[in-house]
């Protein structure tokens, strides 16, 4: 279908590579990829990064036996539970930019802003990306989670009796160990942010302009909004691409780690 | 000694506190939101607690916007799937663990391969077929659609958690006659129940989630589940209905997240008996 000019509106169709040729040679196209690109990288950055530290403060706390680690855990955890587009909804009244935006008014306390959150392009980026981070979290912090409580304690203890202290014991032992889960995580977060788009379009809907336009929004747009089907399908296949691709990776990754174990 | 585990306690709670506030803040404040006045939006500085519970804001959406038919629609699509789901995956998830054949490997691939395709991309051709078939708007076949968006990681997540339990205890039930069904009726299921609870709420979170699958499919605005019906509803309201918007969010994510809060200590316990190994 991507190789038609086919519409949602009318019904004959003929064969073509126009739909490639304007894609690729669209200027849209390129900052389209660059948009995907930083969103996808911080926010998988962000998510593994918060990710790691709230699931080693919890798992740290339950060993010292401290009160409210469920209580945390359960807090990041209810945002995954969340439809994308509500998420979308509820940060974009957060992030309101008349005198009912308590985001604006929280940081006028500290003697910034107001920021336009979602009528600049840089910071519209800025604020889909960390409501995107705010949502995901929970996914790498509960994998991570499992993968600090599955780690045999006597590896720890016998690193602690040669003497290794708390950093040491982080960047030699804990993270070796824990690196075939982390490498699963980022795969999965990354398809997951590639194929992100109900959040942003409830947020921003890809503006102002298309500066918030990730991948799986310009599909979108392209069909249900400009009913251009055959640019729907040419971009649905630019993205089809980028998940082989992933998936690729996240095979040969899935294979090692089961020869390891073997 | 003592010094530092004191500092480090300290370290912790206030870590805890803050990470709290981050993500409950934001559910908080559309709580509080849907129980104000229009005038009271746009206080300064603005109030946390509302002066006064505008349970009438709730009685607007419910009167004008429909939400709880399609909150009604959200749970019978959920539940549907999840049963179908079930159904399926129970005994693929135990053949895929107690049975070896030829290409497992490779169809445990090809299954993980289509969870990784992006909804938006399988819309396009999906409508067309349903189009031509004369299928859009039929809601069951609606519900197939989810259930076969939700089966791939509904099966790898369940076959990790049988392969957790012990198959000495099949070999157990074997010697004392039972055949392969009643192995898997009497012997995993009773002992994977956190994993089924577990794999029931992640089917369930996800389906209440799926926006893409209804949106297309379905254009009879009384059949839309929350997620297109208040997508709806935030392109039809202006700016001074913000209390009615926050409003129906809060309806329409209300049962997910109860759900949710009474039963994640499943998801966090089968994920930490290795269900899913790296």
């Amino acid at each position: 279908m991507s190789f038609t000019d086919a519409t949602l509106n009318a019904d004959d169709y003929s064969y073509t590579l126009d739909s490639y040729k304007s894609l690729f040679t669209n200027p849209g196209f390129i900052q389209m990829l660059f948009v995907t690109g930083t969103f996808v990288f911080f926010s998988i950055t962000l998510q593994m990064l918060f990710g790691f530290l709230i699931a080693l403060i919890i798992d740290q706390g339950e060993k010292r036996n401290l009160r409210g680690t469920v209580f945390t855990r359960t807090a990041v955890l209810t945002a995954w539970a969340i439809p994308g587009v509500i998420i979308g909804i509820i940060w974009q009244m957060l992030y309101n930019e008349t005198d009912a935006g308590i985001i604006n008014y929280l940081l006028s306390l500290v003697g910034i802003g107001p920021i336009p959150f979602l009528s600049n392009p840089t910071s519209a980026l800025i604020a889909v990306i960390f409501s995107n981070v705010w949502r995901g979290t929970a996914f790498s912090m509960i994998l991570i989670y499992a993968g600090l409580k599955t780690l045999p304690a006597d590896v720890l203890e016998s690193a602690k009796i040669d003497g290794a202290n708390a950093m040491q014991r982080g960047m030699k032992v804990i993270l070796p160990m824990l690196t075939p889960m982390l490498l699963i995580n980022l795969v999965i977060i990354s398809i997951d942010t590639f194929n992100t788009f109900d959040m942003v379009m409830a947020l921003t809907g890809g503006g102002p302009g298309q500066s918030t336009e990730v991948i799986s929004l310009s599909i979108y747009n392209s069909i249900f909004n400009q009913f251009n089907l055959g640019q729907g399908a040419a971009t649905s296949v630019v993205l089809l691409t980028i998940n082989v691709v992933m998936t690729i990776v996240y095979i040969l990754i899935l294979g090692r780690g089961e020869k390891d174990a073997a | 000694m003592q010094h530092k585990q004191t500092m480090l306690k300290i370290g912790l709670y206030s870590s805890y506190v803050f990470v709290t506030l981050l993500f409950l803040f934001p559910l908080l404040w559309v709580l509080s939101l849907s129980f104000k006045t229009s005038q009271e939006l746009y206080n300064v500085p603005p109030n946390l607690f509302p002066e006064s519970l505008q349970f009438d804001n709730y009685k607007h959406v419910i009167e004008n916007n429909n939400i709880l038919s399609f909150l009604l629609n959200s749970l019978q699509i959920v539940s549907l799937t999840v049963i179908l789901t079930l159904i399926i995956v129970l005994p693929a998830a135990f053949a895929l663990s107690r049975y070896k054949f030829k290409l497992k490997g490779t169809l445990l691939l090809g299954i993980i391969l289509t969870q990784m395709i992006s909804a938006v991309v399988i819309s396009i051709p999906l409508y067309r077929l349903f189009a031509e078939w004369g299928l859009l708007n039929n809601f069951f076949m609606m519900v197939i659609v989810y259930v076969a968006v939700v089966l791939p990681f509904s099966t790898w997540f369940l076959k990790g958690y049988f392969d957790t339990i012990p198959i000495e205890l099949d070999e157990a039930a074997t010697v004392d006659g039972c055949n392969k069904f009643q192995i898997l009726t009497r012997i995993l299921l009773p002992s994977s129940m956190p994993g089924i609870v577990s794999v029931t709420l992640l089917i369930a979170v996800q389906s209440w989630s799926q926006f893409v699958i209804p949106f297309i499919l379905l254009d009879i605005q009384s059949s839309y589940p929350v997620s297109v019906g208040i997508v709806n509803l935030q392109s039809t309201q202006q700016a001074i209905t913000t209390h009615y918007l926050a409003a129906g969010s809060v309806i329409s994510i209300l049962p997910v997240i109860v759900l949710f809060v009474l039963l994640q200590r499943f998801i966090v316990g089968a994920l930490t008996t290795g269900a899913v190994k790296g």
